[in-house]
C-alpha cells in the first residue's frame, strides 16, 4: 500500500474560524497566509522525504481550512520543490470547470513534473455548489461530460469541434500534450453508481473520500464487479481512499488529543446555513425545494454538519490495523491523508509525518 | 439554429429517378426564397429526419435515398456514387452542399471526388468509408442496436417498426462488410471544399482514429464529436447535430467564430 499526502495548505490560525463555509475574507491576515503556505509546502517536502509516494492537491473553494481554490497552480510550485513524488490532482471540479482548461493545466502539469501527474475528477461537496453559480441539478451531467471531453482533448490528435450538452468548443487541440501516453493515470472520486460505472467501463482508477471501510467495501464491490464485466481488474493504485488521520505514539494520546477536539467545539464538516444546503441536496435529487415550507432555524440551525470522526486514529499499530482493513475489505492500494487538523499547527502537523514515516509507512508498504 | 427543429416540419415532395437499374427515390422540400441548394444523401431507413426538416426551412433539400442493400449489393461505392451523381444532375442545376450519413456519407465522398466542381460544402456524419469497425456483423435486434446507438433503451421517440429493424440490420452487414478504402483515403487531399467530418463520440461502427485521418489529409476540414451518441447521431441528440451541420452549411469553415452573446443583463 502507498500513501500519499495531501497538501492542504491550510491556514495556520484555521482553529480561529467560524464553523460556516464560506470563511469570510475577513479572516485572512496576508502575513499569516504567506507563511501558512510556506508550512505546507514544507510539510509536502517532509512527507515526501518521508518516504510518501504521491503528494495530492484538491480543488475547494472560499475556505481556508483546504486553501487551494486553484489547486494546479499548488501543484506546479510544489512540484518544483518534490521532485520524486507523483503530483496527484486529486482534483478538479468538474462540475465548475471549462473541461478544456482543465485538459490544458493537467497537460502543462505533465510536462512540468516529467511524467508524475496523477488525474483526479470529482463532483465536490455541496456547498462548492454555490461557486461560479453551478445549478446543482447539472451538476451530475456536467461531470460526466467533463471527463469525457478531458479525456477525448488529452488524446485526440487532431483539433476538433465539441457538441455536448453543457459544453460547446468548436476549436479544441491541447497543448501540450501529456508526457505520460496514452494517458496520465486517472482517478474518478466518486460515490455514486453512474461514475463508478464510468470509471469501471473506461478502465479509470477510482477514489473513495472519507467514508467507512463497510460503506466503501460496497462501492468497491460494484467497482471491480463492473470492470470485470468490462473485461479488466483494476491495479492496487487504481483503488484510492481518502480520509483524515490522527496519529499518536499511543492509543491513549491519540484518543485523549480527540476527546479535548470533540469538547472544544464542533467538527466543521461542511457547514453551511441548513436551508442552503437542503436547497442544494433537493435540486442534486431533482426535488423541489420551497423555502416557504422551512420552518426559521435557531442559530444553531445555520450550522448543518455534524462531527464525524476520523478514518484513521490512535497510535502506530492501530493505525496500520485500519489501513490494512481498507486494503483487505475495499482493495485499497493508496491511502490519500488529510492531517492538517484543525486543533494542529505546523509543527504538530511535521511530528506526525516524522511518526507516520518511521512507524507506519514502512509496514503497509509490505502489504 | 437548434430552434430550428422546433419548427414545423417542411412539406417534403417524392418523387423518384429510374438509373442504371436502379430506382432512386428521392425527396424534395424547400422555402420559397432558398439560400442555396442541399444534397443528402442516405440509406434513409429512419424516414427523414429533424434534420432534413430544419436545413428546409432556409435551403432547397433534395434527399437521396440509398436504395435497399439487397439491390445494391454488388455495386461498389465509388458505382454508387457515379449513380447518385447522374442524379444530381438531372436534379440540380447550380452548385450545391453535399450531405451524406453513414454508408452514405461513403457515397458523398466519392461523389465529391467525382465532381469535385460541383459540390461547394461537403458534410460527412458517422462515415464508415475509413477504418470501419470489422468482425462479424450482429444479427439479432438488440446486438444491431447497440452497435447503433449508444443508448437505445431512451429511443422511445424515434420510430423504429419491423421494416425500420430491418433496415438497420442491412445497414450494419454492408458496413461491416465493407474493407478500409484505402484509395478514397489516398485521394482525401484532392477534397478542396470546406468539409466537416462529424461522429458520435461513441460510435462503434468505425474506430476512434477515422476522425483524426479525415482531419488530417482534408484540408479545409473541420472535425466535430457530438457528446453522448453512437452512430445515427440524429436520432440521440438531434438537436446537437442539427446545430452543428445547419452552422457549417451556413458559415462553413467560419462557424468555428463564436457569435452567441455572454451578456447576461446590458
Amino acid at each position: 500500500m502507498k500513501a500519499s499526502y495531501l497538501g492542504a495548505m491550510g491556514y495556520s490560525q484555521r482553529n480561529t474560524f467560524p464553523a460556516t463555509w464560506p470563511i469570510p475574507p475577513i479572516y485572512h491576515d496576508p502575513e499569516t497566509s504567506v507563511r501558512s503556505y510556506q508550512e505546507g509546502i514544507e510539510e509536502c517536502e517532509f512527507a515526501e522525504e518521508m518516504g510518501f509516494e504521491w503528494i495530492s492537491f484538491s480543488e475547494h473553494h472560499y475556505s481556508g481550512r483546504i486553501a487551494t481554490g486553484v489547486p494546479s497552480v499548488m501543484a506546479a510550485a510544489v512540484a518544483e520543490r518534490c521532485k520524486k513524488a507523483k503530483i496527484a490532482m486529486l482534483g478538479h471540479l468538474l462540475p465548475l470547470n471549462n473541461p478544456v482548461r482543465t485538459a490544458e493545466e493537467l497537460g502543462l502539469l505533465d510536462n512540468l513534473t516529467n511524467g508524475r501527474l496523477i488525474m483526479g475528477f470529482l463532483r465536490g461537496t455541496p456547498n462548492e455548489d454555490q461557486v461560479y453559480s453551478v445549478n446543482p441539478a447539472e451538476g451530475r451531467g456536467r461531470m460526466l461530460e467533463g471527463m469525457d471531453l478531458i479525456l477525448k482533448a488529452l488524446t485526440e490528435p487532431q483539433p476538433f469541434s465539441w457538441e455536448g450538452r453543457y459544453y460547446n468548443f468548436r476549436t479544441v487541440s491541447v497543448w501540450p500534450r501529456p508526457v505520460q501516453q496514452p494517458l496520465p493515470p486517472v482517478i474518478v472520486a466518486t460515490r455514486n453508481d453512474d461514475t463508478v460505472q464510468y470509471a469501471a467501463e473506461h478502465r479509470l482508477g477510482l477514489g473513495v473520500s472519507f467514508l467507512p471501510v463497510e460503506q466503501m467495501a460496497g462501492i468497491t464491490d460494484k467497482y471491480r464487479n463492473w470492470c470485470s464485466e468490462s473485461g479488466w481488474d483494476p491495479q492496487p493504485d487504481q483503488v484510492l481512499y481518502r480520509g483524515s488521520i490522527y496519529l499518536a505514539e499511543t492509543d491513549k494520546q491519540a484518543d485523549d488529543w480527540f476527546t479535548n477536539v470533540k469538547s472544544a467545539r464542533p467538527a466543521p464538516a461542511i457547514p453551511l446555513r441548513h436551508t442552503v444546503a437542503q436547497a442544494i441536496q433537493a435540486a442534486r435529487s431533482g426535488e423541489e425545494f420551497d423555502l416557504r415550507n422551512v420552518i426559521a432555524g435557531s442559530a444553531q440551525g445555520d450550522v448543518a454538519g455534524a462531527a464525524t470522526g476520523l478514518s484513521f486514529i490512535g497510535g502506530p499499530d492501530t493505525v496500520v490495523s485500519q489501513m490494512k482493513a481498507f486494503q483487505d475489505q475495499c482493495g485499497a492500494g493508496v491511502v490519500d491523508l488529510f492531517f492538517q487538523q484543525p486543533s494542529l499547527d505546523h509543527r504538530g502537523v511535521m511530528k506526525e509525518i516524522e511518526l507516520f514515516g518511521r512507524e507506519v509507512l514502512p509496514r503497509i508498504k509490505e502489504f | 439554429m437548434a430552434q430550428a427543429s422546433q419548427q414545423p416540419p417542411a412539406a417534403f415532395q417524392e418523387s423518384h429517378l429510374e438509373l442504371e437499374g436502379l430506382r432512386l427515390r428521392y425527396m424534395e422540400a424547400s422555402p420559397p426564397h432558398p439560400d442555396g441548394t442541399v444534397v443528402m444523401v442516405d440509406a434513409n431507413i429512419w424516414g427523414l429526419s429533424k434534420l432534413h426538416h430544419a436545413l428546409a426551412q432556409k435551403y432547397r433539400v433534395v434527399a437521396l435515398e440509398l436504395p435497399a442493400p439487397a439491390q445494391i449489393a454488388s455495386r461498389s461505392v465509388k458505382d454508387l456514387a457515379g449513380i447518385m451523381n447522374q442524379a444530381v444532375t438531372r436534379l440540380a442545376s447550380e452548385k450545391y452542399t453535399l450531405i451524406g450519413t453513414s454508408l452514405g456519407a461513403n457515397v458523398a465522398l466519392w461523389q465529391t471526388l467525382q465532381s469535385p466542381d460541383q459540390v461547394e460544402a461537403l458534410v460527412l456524419i458517422s462515415p464508415t468509408a475509413i477504418l470501419p469497425s470489422g468482425g462479424p456483423a450482429p444479427t439479432s435486434p438488440e446486438e444491431v442496436a447497440k452497435r447503433l446507438f449508444a443508448h437505445q433503451e431512451d429511443l422511445q421517440e424515434f420510430s423504429r417498426d419491423s421494416g425500420t429493424v430491418a433496415g438497420e440490420r442491412g445497414l450494419v452487414q454492408r458496413i461491416m462488410g465493407t474493407a478500409h478504402d484505402g484509395e478514397a483515403e489516398s485521394k482525401l487531399g484532392e477534397i478542396q471544399c470546406a468539409a466537416l467530418v462529424v461522429f458520435g463520440l461513441q460510435d462503434k461502427m468505425v474506430a476512434p482514429e477515422a476522425g483524426g485521418i479525415f482531419r488530417e489529409n482534408i484540408s479545409n476540414s473541420n472535425l466535430s464529436f457530438v457528446y453522448d451518441t453512437g452512430h445515427i447521431i440524429v436520432a440521440e441528440r438531434p438537436e446537437a447535430l442539427i446545430d452543428a451541420v445547419s452552422d457549417f452549411v451556413e458559415r462553413r469553415e467560419t462557424f468555428v467564430v463564436g457569435r452567441q452573446s455572454s451578456i447576461i443583463n446590458p
